[in-house]
């Protein structure tokens, strides 16, 4: 493949292009209700050339493999159209590398009526839990991605990125009240991660049934303490889009408002992007334009310090790339993105958050989360009311909004132990969706959250 | 043509079979922050296979149009343990003619789109400079096989073309995006009226005014209804009527809403985005009628669904979703629904929807971009406010339907429309 891929790009025109190709072999299962949804494979092959000269951009995408030299002209002649001024495009060391995934049980050789009977447990065991259970969506899939990624300046990487992910998903009816209990697990290091997950499928259907009875949270201010599970995905939402710099390197206001040095959080207040930890769902040793990732620190005892990076958005802030350009699949060119996104950990104990509360609410485990840069939400998978310094009702419907300047000042306490739930996660942004990204974090406390809800 | 062979070798062994082979090719250009980003062209293949073997089916896909053997093999492996079937494969049957091909698309060239984005970004720029502005516009075209093994075989080619631009406006910590894209089988983009509605939200939002929390009344501008829409797309949708997710099961020739309220599922409006004359599964697509004057009247069904509701399949194979929804005009003018409005929200995007569980009808939101109404005008926009409600609640609680619909990217047609309370908190 590289012989081919490099004999392309010496057909290539412009000041710098790339070419990266994908095979994905996917497979899943799924259950609705007692039966079998839906069961099947794919295959699929497919790239894109990627070509830049003079600012502009020229990209290629094609499934048929077997003209690159075509797809690489392609791809030159749409730069050539576009590029009108000067590239900017941050050096690297050109580097070779072919890794290879390690998986502890190989999925590829797992038949697909193992896969099957593996989550039909767990799909008894959601339909079993309780009569007012009304259905269930009980999936497992896993795919399996090889890449080959080549360019003109001698960069060659091959990469293997293999995923499993399995969702149980619990609905339970009480006339027309219908609620949902959701758990997740997913990782890259083997099929035994589908297996053993029967307490999930219990919790989901029990969380379902629970929530039956539980009331929405009423709207309003509160101090909200939320759990790692939710912690992540807040640093995720709350700042971690903005510390992408895309949405920056070309817009002086927005620079002056994200100029480093400048104050977000309190003192005690570290957020990090960090690409290289082992073993996280967003974890890449190159990114998709060849560069090595690694630890950013985005803010540090609360002070903007760093921001995530291509090669081009790195070149033209006159900083270093972070290796965080990242493209879903084949169809797409690389765009910042984070990996790994996290709190660090402070040094208060879960029951010394809640203790002085007279009102709060406790939020537990996410669902989502969106930004607009500025107001950002996430959502809760259910919560309970804090009264009197205890846990008190279980309430659902809790989604949370803040504002990236205010609330990050607002967070006054962090737990004491980070932790990284391996849950199925995905980000999008733009077209591309879903990417996964890791989301970790300890215990978090925050004065004045707006709670959405009726009042 | 290839899907034929596939069946014919999917059929070696199975008792039923369909496949479907899509070619796609497309060209696109974009503007990012004021200048010509990138130009890109696209070619994509599918080819899906869907085998019966013993009342048993599996599916399998690839984008390698050559491995005919691998792509049946796979199909007939799942359906060895697959989902049970409850249909009969459908017979050729002759559909209602709809225009999905424009002969004005494919000529278009890059040089022309990128004069189309110049101009919606000179209207965004000329309106106010401080708006950094992003703008696209693409065309493509597809040719699509279908055939199964009870002699459904034919071939359709269609078109696309669309864009839309939008722009960040910066003002200290305040943080605005907006706006506008529309999208169509045809050539024919007023482009210039699409920058003008993006430049018309800029402007409503110049001044940011204090919302209070409390209920009040909301006004959905048609690219808001998504809001109230999404639980109705899952509530309507066969699979999950026949599962019990939906809390409108059983709810047939109830009313469900107010009696203004009609919405149509219509995949034959010429050009519409998601028009065509077969469903996936090689049905003739129709016209069904969902909500008529606050009745519910019809879930939508594929083959597979319809047989485990004992109904009929509407044509929304594979899978029961909508094709272009379209919401009837009423008689009240926007401007009069404004008008009439002493204090509430007017609703353009929200940011949220979904995350929850949205089945059950309930939205928590943030409203990303909204404006406040006092005294019958529209005073500014909105910022870090919640919006939540109940879909089904809401749509017995309409107040005014606007008597012009419009297109909300592509396959949404809809008026404005004004619920009379719901329950808003700000900071």
């Amino acid at each position: 493949m590289r012989e081919r891929m490099e004999r392309a790009l010496r057909k290539s025109t412009v000041e710098y292009a790339e070419i990266r190709l994908e095979e994905v072999s996917s497979s899943w299962v799924a259950f609705r209700g007692e039966e079998l949804d839906r069961v099947g494979s794919s295959r699929n092959v497919g790239g894109i050339v990627r070509a830049l000269t003079r600012g502009g951009w020229g990209y290629a995408t094609f499934n048929d493999l077997s003209d690159l030299e075509t797809r690489v002209a392609e791809a030159c002649e749409s730069a050539r159209l576009v590029g009108k001024g000067t590239s900017n495009f941050a050096e690297v060391e050109p580097l070779v590398e072919q890794t290879s995934a390690k998986l502890e049980e190989d999925f590829r050789e797992v038949p697909l009526s193992r896969k099957k009977s593996v989550i039909e447990e767990y799909n008894k065991i959601v339909l079993g839990h309780h009569s007012k259970i009304e259905t269930s969506d009980v999936a497992y899939s896993d795919s399996f991605r090889k890449l080959w990624y080549a360019n003109t300046e001698g960069t060659y990487i091959e990469d293997e990125r293999p995923d499993v992910t399995v969702r149980v998903s619990a609905t339970a009816r009480d006339g027309d009240n219908v609620q949902r209990g959701f758990e997740s697990a997913a990782g890259g290091s083997g099929f035994q991660i589908a297996e053993g997950l029967h307490e999930k499928a219990e919790t989901a259907a029990k969380r379902a049934v629970d929530l039956l009875s539980a009331p929405s949270v009423t709207g309003g201010k509160y101090t909200v303490v939320v759990n790692p599970r939710l912690a992540g995905v807040f640093a995720h939402e709350a700042f971690g889009h903005l510390s992408e710099a895309d949405f920056v390197y070309e817009n002086d206001r927005m620079k002056e408002l994200m100029t480093l040095g400048k104050r977000f959080g309190p003192d005690f207040l570290n957020i990090i992007d960090d690409g290289n930890l082992p073993a996280r769902r967003g974890t890449h040793k190159y990114d998709d334009e060849g560069v090595r990732t690694r630890e950013n620190y985005l803010i540090r005892n609360g002070i903007l310090v760093g921001r995530l990076h291509s090669r081009e958005t790195a070149a033209k802030m006159g900083e270093r790339p972070t290796g965080n350009a990242r493209a879903v699949g084949y169809q797409f060119e690389p765009i910042v993105r984070m990996t790994n996104t996290y709190i660090d950990s402070g040094d208060a104990d879960f029951n010394d958050m809640i203790a002085d509360l007279k009102l709060g609410l406790y939020a537990i485990d996410m669902v989502g989360g969106q930004t607009s840069m500025e107001m950002f939400t996430f959502s809760a998978a259910y919560g309970y009311m804090i009264r009197d310094g205890a846990i008190a009702e279980l309430v659902r419907d809790v989604v949370l909004t803040g504002n990236v300047f205010e609330t990050l000042m607002n967070i006054d306490m962090l737990g004491d132990t980070v932790e990284w739930p391996a849950v199925g996660g995905g980000c999008g942004k733009g077209a591309q969706s879903p990417l996964p990204v890791g989301f970790g974090g300890p215990y978090v406390r925050m004065q004045n959250l707006v709670v959405g809800g009726r009042q | 043509m290839t899907a034929t062979k596939l069946v014919e070798k999917a059929m070696a062994k199975a008792q039923g079979a369909q496949a479907s082979l899509i070619k796609t090719e497309s060209t696109n250009v974009a503007f990012e922050n004021d200048k010509l980003k990138s130009s890109r062209t696209s070619q994509t293949t599918r080819v899906a296979v869907r085998v019966i073997l013993d009342g048993k089916i599996g599916s399998c896909s690839t984008t390698d149009a050559g491995d005919i053997d691998g792509v049946v093999a796979g199909a007939l492996d799942a359906a060895e343990f697959g989902s049970p079937i409850h249909f009969n494969l459908p017979g050729a049957q002759e559909g209602t003619d709809v225009k999905v091909y424009d002969h004005a698309v494919l000529p278009v060239t890059k040089e022309e789109m990128v004069h189309i984005c110049e101009e919606m970004l000179s209207a965004l720029k000329g309106h106010n400079a401080d708006i950094l502005v992003n703008a696209g516009i693409g065309k493509s075209s597809s040719s699509a096989e279908f055939a199964n093994s009870s002699g459904i075989q034919f071939a359709t080619e269609t078109t696309s073309f669309g864009g839309g631009v939008s722009g960040v406006w910066v003002r200290g910590t305040d943080i605005l995006w907006a706006g506008r894209g529309h999208g169509s089988r045809k050539r024919e983009l007023d482009h210039l009226a699409i920058a003008r509605k993006a430049v018309e939200l800029f402007k409503m939002a110049e001044k940011t005014a204090p919302a209070q929390s409390g209920e009040m009344p909301v006004i959905f501008a048609p690219e808001g209804m998504h809001v109230l829409l999404l639980a109705l797309r899952m509530g309507f949708n066969g699979k999950n009527v026949v599962l019990g997710a939906s809390p409108l099961r059983g709810k047939l020739g109830e009313a469900i809403a107010h009696a203004g309220l009609s919405i149509t599922d219509n995949p034959l409006i010429d050009h519409a985005a998601a028009s065509s004359k077969y469903d996936g599964e090689g049905v003739p697509r129709q016209v069904t009628p969902i909500i008529r004057n606050g009745v519910l009247e019809n879930f939508l069904y594929d083959l597979d669904t319809a047989g485990r509701a004992s109904a009929k399949t509407t044509g929304h194979g594979i899978g029961c979703s909508p094709t272009n929804l379209v919401i009837d005009e009423g008689d009240t003018t926007y401007e009069d629904m404004i008008r009439e409005t002493r204090e509430g929200l007017l609703v353009h995007s929200v940011m949220g929807l979904g995350q929850g569980n949205p089945m059950s009808g309930e939205f928590s939101v943030n409203v990303q971009l909204g404006y406040k109404i006092e005294n019958g005008e529209i005073v500014g926009r909105v910022k870090d406010v919640m919006l939540a409600g109940n879909t089904y609640d809401a749509l017995k609680n309409i107040d005014a339907i606007g008597d012009k619909a419009e297109w909300v990217g592509g396959t949404l047609l809809t008026p404005p429309v004004k619920i009379r309370g719901m329950s808003v908190v700000a900071k």
